[in-house]
């Protein structure tokens, strides 16, 4: 369960990015979260794991304030919690497979778990006959795959993804919809920042909507058209 | 840590230190460069001060006698010259064997005797030895006190300036290795910020899927570790033959100079020098890591 209490982000430079949010996200939701570029999306993914501190107010995951984590405890918190960035960040010189089993490599899981857990989830992702590719040699939607597959692979809890199908044509992003909603019926929470509508009108799921840094709607379905 | 793993730090070391070629080679020269000049002033000052030391043992004292000094008095203070304490040995020299060694000394071309109109103006002197360097001085004292004695001569001061010299040598050297340690860690920490550069994608994602920080830092640790190591043992290999090759010329040319044939002025020296790179490689990697590593 993730609980935000009162959190607000300020960064350095005087940007207010998030002001005074409260939310509450169960184990096992799918959430999606809404707004216009500098909305605060980015910024709250930031917070879940860690990469930025919140300015006031505190962060529950499991019950544990995470904005008073030791530095220690921030990497037990970040195998809990998969993330796929918009920008994919794979690794030019190394195949499919290599980029997803390069982030068991670094958990220094077994070589055999490792094989067949790679194998096992670039199976999921439907990149079974193309794990020796090199991602510039895979499409947009498949280096998002790619991207997937290595955030599950180390089987975390939550699943983050800042605007996955950002860069992706409507057919494509339709499909990664539907193994993210796949990998949440598995019981994995997934947060999915997006400014899709179209995606989101897709589902049933709850949308958070952010805007200029506020909460301004938290509901099941929302139904009305992006002006944007 | 399990040992695959720490296989998996050295060749990410490794490979770091071959992408970045020619910038590893710039550090470890300059590693080797730094190194082999701490080495030289470790040699330099081991041998000033055995030097000293040999002077220091070979001390002798001079006792000059007055010229009309009768001789069976000069026997008499030959005895009273061994019984002062701490005198290992008393040898006379008669002024004859004073003169030879003078013409000797002005070469066989000058006739030194003729010169001097078959007269010899020398005075009888004794060679005194001390036991201990330490008791010259006291020594010369009691001389002093002796009739008959006109002048007694030691090795004042060419000890002490031997010793000051390797004080002002040890300084010196401590100075310049210390100002060239200091370039050396900078420049490994600026090569081990451009591995850190070169590799900042897979840090983002090792940090992002909870790596943890040692798993992170490690490879970079090794990296400048090596390159210590690699310029600290091109510098024990050229010191080592080049002290070999030198104290071989030095003994031919100048056989006079006791230089330390002992090799374990040399040993010394690598249990120094071996040590120092990689810890300069491992300073300059952690100030690196510091500044441009956020985890």
């Amino acid at each position: 369960m993730i609980k935000l209490l009162n959190v607000s982000k300020i960064y350095p430079n005087g940007v207010r990015a998030l002001q005074d949010i409260s939310l509450t996200i169960e184990k096992g939701e799918f959430v999606f979260l809404v707004g216009p570029s500098g909305a605060g999306k980015s910024t709250l993914i930031k917070l879940l794991f860690r990469e930025e501190k919140p300015t006031y107010g505190q962060i529950l995951i499991a019950g544990k304030n995470i904005a008073r984590l030791k530095k220690s405890q921030v990497p037990i918190l970040r195998r809990n919690i998969g993330v796929v960035f918009q920008d994919f960040r794979l690794l030019e010189d190394r195949t499919a497979f290599e980029n997803v089993s390069f982030a068991m490599e670094v958990l220094e899981h077994p070589k055999k778990e490792i094989q067949q857990r790679v194998h096992h989830v670039l199976n999921m992702v439907g990149l079974k006959d193309r794990m020796n590719y090199y991602p510039h040699q895979l499409s947009g939607g498949e280096q998002q795959r790619v991207a997937i597959a290595r955030a599950i692979v180390n089987r975390p809890h939550i699943l983050v993804e800042d605007e996955p199908t950002g860069n992706l044509d409507p057919e494509t992003s339709k499909e990664i919809l539907k193994l993210l909603i796949d990998i949440n019926r598995s019981g994995t929470t997934v947060i999915m920042a997006t400014h899709e509508w179209s995606l989101v009108n897709r589902t049933n799921n709850r949308v958070i909507t952010l805007d200029k840094g506020k909460l301004v709607r938290d509901g099941e379905k929302v139904l009305f058209a992006y002006e944007g | 840590m399990k040992v695959k793993t720490i296989g998996y730090f050295f060749k990410q070391a490794l490979k770091s230190i071959l992408r970045n070629f020619w910038m590893s080679f710039a550090s470890v020269a300059t590693v080797a460069v730094s190194l082999i000049i701490l080495g030289a002033f470790i040699l330099l000052t081991a041998n000033t001060s055995y030097i000293a030391h040999e002077v220091e043992q070979d001390v002798e004292i001079a006792v000059f006698l007055y010229v009309d000094t009768p001789e069976d008095e000069v026997k008499a203070l030959g005895d009273e010259l061994q019984d002062i304490p701490g005198v290992a040995s008393v040898e006379l020299v008669p002024k004859e064997e004073g003169l030879r060694q003078l013409s000797r000394q002005f070469g066989e071309e000058h006739d030194l005797v003729s010169a001097l109109g078959g007269k010899n103006p020398l005075p009888d002197y004794y060679i005194v030895k001390a036991e201990e360097p330490q008791k010259v001085s006291l020594i010369v004292k009691e001389i002093e006190k002796l009739p008959h004695v006109e002048k007694v001569n030691y090795g004042q001061g060419v000890v002490e300036k031997l010793f000051s010299i390797t004080r002002w040598i040890r300084i010196g050297g401590i100075v310049t290795v210390a100002v060239l340690a200091a370039c050396t860690v900078f420049l490994i920490a600026v090569t081990i910020r451009l591995t850190i550069y070169a590799r900042r994608k897979e840090v983002n994602i090792m940090k992002s899927v909870g790596a943890t920080n040692w798993f992170i830092r490690w490879p970079f640790l090794l990296e400048g570790i090596f390159l210590g190591f690699f310029g600290a043992l091109i510098a024990s290999i050229v010191l080592y033959f080049s002290y070999i090759l030198l104290i071989d010329k030095i003994t031919a040319a100048f056989s006079f100079l006791p230089v330390q044939r002992d090799l374990s002025v040399l040993k010394n020296m690598v249990l120094v020098v071996l040590p120092t790179g990689p810890l300069i490689g491992f300073l300059g990697s952690l100030l690196s890591l510091q500044r441009y590593l956020k985890i």
